[in-house]
């Protein structure tokens, strides 16, 4: 909708459709909330990917209609509160290997294309 | 997850986005931010919560139906804010909604709907076309009981004769009522029930004379019955002749001629009881044996998967095998003649679609009603104009307003939703009023239309159809007026719309611009109905101014018909009638003809003619006839040219005797003197015996004022008495006096005479224009409203502009600018608008014009009165429409402008 926000050259935008991938991909660990699977993704990759919190709860909620996460509100371990705790479901560990093979082959043709030399030796 | 769990949901989430957003304040806390600092930096972090908040909400997949919700809710808040607005804009949407949507429902009523029967889609009117014939949609009883049993084209064929009046006695009680005569099979075919009862049967149409029974329609049973449950198996009297009811129709069943009611129908083998005289039983010209009588309608349903083509391509050849069996059927009578046999093989059949049933009233009303409703679409758009004006203007208003959500990041296509949504609200408020206004507009034309001498009655009422056109044109009506003004209020540079003033500034020029094509459409809208209204009002006063041929004033008309009664000579009493009611004090002259004038055509036959006369080769002119009494000329006024009129002589036993118009005798004598010749009329009632002609008269028009002159034989009613006749009384007396005499008269002769339509002549000339005054009337009655709409919406033009101009005009009278000059600059924008519209409008009203040529009467389309006065009034109502405005800005104070500047 908006393109207001610039993103700063260091920080690379999400793929369109990858951050579904890494959010399952993060929930593999064991269930968490909003904020800790932002963080998850931001420290995972040393900030080079910057959680939008625009895009992260939207896509949450997107994986929750499809069935591949649930939701429960649970206490946290360190804060004497209730967060909202996303749970992967088994649908959501099938959609994980698909999309997780559909980008591996995405990576592979991008690779091909980029580097051919590298490929033939 | 369901749309309206959306509550609960949206706690759900804001709770979540609160607890994320604390712990990240935490977070940040613990990272040795201050901690007023901290929820700032959190926010940061995080982002912009409503903007996650909406499209989190895209994510549950109905944002579209929320957003339009958002919008509704909004709308309404913004159109309550302006209620004056509000309840104008739909006022007037109301106006051209309702207009459209009152004709459409005629419309659909009268020409679109479809019979209430099983599959209307399968039925097929019949058609008899014959180019010697003037009624090309009736059969012989023979020839239908042929084409009925034709099963590779027809599952069936039903055949009737059309309804007329039949005297229906209850329990002593009688009175008129529509009565049908129907084969067997008619409502078993039709597949219309009973809904007390039975309906008549194949079987009924078994025993000529003896099938006794009949069916009452519906509102009939309501009317005159009271609903009574014990109406099985009453017995009654119709013409005299007793009959049984066995049952009551289905509501919506008003029979298969739209616009017309039956109340009764009774087997068609029964015609020699309820109608001797025509039955002629017994006779070679038997109703129910000669193929030669046409007298029924035929209706046939197509067999399944037969499409009509090929159906008409079977029985053609069978049809034109039963006409030569009709025409070898004439051998030996009277009315035989080569002339006639050829007349009968030159008839061919065609199908027409039926699913509507016969098309009579569609042919009568159809031109008429596609006129009122092209002038109630240009009504349409007037209205659109107007209240895309006012939108504008408002849009104008609320510059700020809309600069202010761009600048908060209102994306166009959201905004320009936002606007149609309340466009939408408008016109679907306009249309809901619009729809009562409907309701109770067919209501008024229904009642216009019943009027006529032909009443219609219409079961036209706002039933789905209606409603579903009135909601489909409300939308497209919020698209034609909404878009633009839309569309142009968005048109905004947010930094611009914040800092200007708004009696100054970009926008307000180009709004006026587009207010200023938009009035000067409408004036010349507005020119091609005023236009179209002044030539339907101009035809009717020449239609009024017009003479018939006789002297329409002072003449009451009432008629009776004794044949149903059972009288079989009825020459005795209609003397008897005539000398009562001669002598009534102030009645100057009395007579009597077989028909009403100026109702139903005549029908023609061939004439033959003894000595020389004006050749015409095989050319089978037709001849109207018309039965007269004694002094009918004089009674009437219609002068006489030659001869002489009737006398009480010319009777039962003395020589037959004819008077001719001036066009018969003009067509078969020339200019030779037609007085003391010899005709005959070998088709008319089987008598070719020789006729003197003994007068010749002016021609009048029979049926209706447009038509052109009919050949026309008058001859004496009591040598060649009808069933039926109608009295003609020349009196000074009031009308409401005079028709008391003479249904008193009448009574003391025979109490059980039904007496009806009495009228006057005059009222009755107007009856035969209940067309055209319907369509004046109308084209008149929106016209004025077009009028109106156009004078509001260019004064609201330059009274906007005016009060734009404030600032300007007191520099003007600052610099020296006279009052009237600034007036006359007012006005001379006006004239120059009005100029823009009349050149626009003055194409599309002669192309409009050509369009109603048909409909005009001694009028050219492109009339130069009309059109010079539709120009006037124009240029009339937008100096009236201009003089306010010119004299507020004639008014302004310099000062005053200045120091608001």
């Amino acid at each position: 909708m908006s393109s207001t926000t610039k993103s700063s050259p260091q920080r690379a935008n999400l793929l369109q459709g990858t951050l579904d991938m890494l959010i399952l991909r993060t929930l593999l660990y064991g269930p968490a909330h909003g904020h800790q699977i932002g963080k998850r993704i931001q420290q995972t990759t040393n900030d080079f990917l910057q959680m939008q919190h625009g895009s992260l709860y939207p896509a949450l909620h997107r994986l929750e209609r499809r069935g591949w996460v649930i939701s429960k509100w649970e206490m946290a371990p360190d804060r004497n509160r209730e967060f909202k705790y996303y749970r992967l479901t088994e649908k959501g560990k099938k959609q994980l290997v698909v999309e997780e093979s559909q980008w591996k082959q995405m990576a592979e043709a991008v690779a091909r294309v980029m580097w051919p030399a590298t490929e033939e030796s | 997850m369901k749309w309206w769990q959306i509550k609960k949901r949206n706690a759900d989430l804001e709770r979540e986005l609160c607890s994320d957003l604390e712990l990240e304040e935490e977070e940040q806390r613990e990272r040795g931010v201050p901690a007023e600092q901290a929820r700032s930096a959190a926010r940061r972090t995080f982002g912009n919560p409503t903007l996650i908040r909406e499209q989190t909400h895209e994510a549950w997949g109905w944002a579209p139906f929320e957003r339009f919700w958002q919008d509704i809710r909004y709308a309404l808040r913004q159109l309550k804010r302006s209620p004056g607005f509000t309840l104008t804009s739909i006022l007037i949407l109301a106006l051209g909604i309702g207009a459209v949507t009152a004709i459409f429902s005629l419309i659909d009523t009268a020409l679109l709907k479809m019979l209430p029967v099983q599959n209307p889609e399968q039925l097929v009117e019949f058609k008899n076309i014959n180019p010697d014939f003037p009624v090309d949609d009736v059969f012989s009883y023979p020839t239908f009981k042929i084409l009925q049993h034709q099963t590779p084209a027809l599952a069936g064929a039903l055949a009737f004769r059309k309804p007329r009046n039949i005297d229906i006695e209850i329990d002593g009680h009688s009175g008129l009522a529509k009565g049908q005569l129907v084969s067997g099979n008619y409502f078993s075919l039709l597949g219309v029930r009973a809904i007390h009862g039975r309906t008549i049967l194949p079987d009924d149409e078994s025993l000529p004379g003896q099938n006794s029974i009949a069916v009452i329609g519906y509102e009939y049973w309501k009317t005159r019955f009271a609903f009574a449950p014990d109406i099985v198996g009453k017995h009654i009297l119709l013409n005299n002749v007793p009959f049984t009811i066995v049952g009551v129709t289905a509501p919506e069943f008003y029979g298969l001629q739209p616009g017309e009611r039956v109340d009764v129908s009774v087997p068609l083998s029964m015609i020699g009881s309820v109608d001797p005289v025509y039955a002629a039983a017994g006779t070679p010209a038997d109703t129910l044996k000669a193929p030669f009588r046409n007298w029924l309608h035929v209706i046939g349903r197509l067999q399944d998967g037969v499409s009509r083509e090929r159906a008409t391509s079977i029985l053609r050849p069978i049809f034109t095998q039963a006409m030569r069996e009709a025409a070898a059927s004439l051998a030996g009578l009277p009315v035989d003649s080569p002339s006639i046999r050829q007349s009968y093989l030159h008839s061919r059949l065609q199908l027409d679609p039926g699913s509507q049933g016969l098309a009579s009233l569609r042919r009568q009303f159809s031109k008429p009603l596609w006129i009122i409703m092209a002038v109630v679409a240009l009504l349409l758009l007037i209205t659109c104009a107007n209240v895309a004006n006012l939108l504008l203007a408002r849009a104008n208003a609320r510059e700020k307003e809309i600069a202010i959500r761009f600048a908060l990041g209102g994306g166009k296509g959201r905004l320009i939703r936002q606007l149609l949504t309340e466009n939408l609200l408008l016109a679907l408020g306009g249309g809901a009023i619009g729809v009562g206004l409907a309701y109770w507009g067919t209501g008024s034309l229904l009642a216009l239309m019943t009027q006529g001498r032909n009443p219609i009655s219409l079961n036209a009422r706002v039933d789905f159809t209606v409603l579903a056109f009135a909601f489909g044109l409300s939308l497209l009506t919020a698209l034609i007026f909404g878009t633009i003004p839309a569309w142009r209020a968005t048109i905004v540079d947010p930094s611009h719309g914040l800092a200007q003033n708004r009696t100054q500034g970009g926008g307000a020029g180009a709004h006026s611009r587009l207010g200023r094509s938009i009035v000067v459409l409408q004036i010349a809208l507005s020119l091609v109905l005023v236009v179209g209204a002044g030539l339907l009002t101009r035809t009717l006063a020449n239609l009024r101014s017009f003479s018939p041929g006789f002297n329409q004033e002072n003449v009451l008309l009432f008629s009776v018909n004794p044949s149903i009664i059972g009288y079989k000579d009825v020459v005795p009493l209609y003397e008897q009638i005539l000398n009562r009611i001669r002598v009534i004090p102030g009645v100057h002259l009395a007579t009597l003809s077989v028909r009403e004038p100026l109702s139903t055509s005549a029908s023609s036959t061939p004439v033959r003619v003894q000595g020389p006369s004006v050749p015409h080769g095989e050319d089978l002119a037709s001849v109207a006839i018309e039965l007269a009494g004694p002094d009918y000329f004089r009674t009437m006024e219609i002068p006489l040219l030659r001869g002489r009129d009737f006398s009480w002589n010319d009777r039962d036993g003395t020589p037959k005797v004819a008077v001719v118009n001036e066009s018969m005798a003009r067509h078969y004598f020339g200019d030779a003197n037609p007085i003391g010749r010899f005709i005959s009329i070998p088709g008319y009632r089987g008598d070719s015996s020789w006729i003197q002609i003994v007068g010749e008269v002016q021609d009048i028009k029979v049926h209706d004022l447009r038509e052109p002159a009919t050949l026309m034989l008058y001859q004496p009613m009591f040598q060649a008495p009808e069933g039926g006749a109608t009295f003609e009384m020349r009196t000074s007396l009031d009308a409401a006096y005079a028709q008391t005499s003479a249904l008193e008269a009448v009574k003391a002769i025979n109490g059980r005479l039904p007496v009806y339509a009495v009228k006057t002549l005059s009222s009755q000339l107007d009856d035969s224009l209940i067309q055209e005054r319907l369509v004046a009337s109308l084209s008149e009655l929106f016209g004025m409203l077009a009028l109106l709409l156009t004078c509001v919406g260019l004064y609201g033009l330059l009274a906007y502009n005016v009060n734009r101009r404030t600032g300007e005009i007191g520099i003007r009278m600052a610099l020296g600018a006279e009052r009237a000059r600034i007036a006359r600059m007012i006005l001379r924008e006006t004239l120059l608008l009005v100029a823009c519209g009349l050149a626009l409008g003055l194409p599309g009203a002669v192309f409009a014009s050509h369009l109603i040529a048909s409909q005009l009467f001694a009028l050219k389309p492109v009339d130069p009165v009309t059109f010079s006065g539709a120009c006037l009034v124009m240029t009339a109502v937008a100096i009236t429409a201009s003089y306010l405005p010119a004299r507020r800005a004639a008014s302004i104070d310099p000062m005053q402008a200045l120091r608001t500047e």
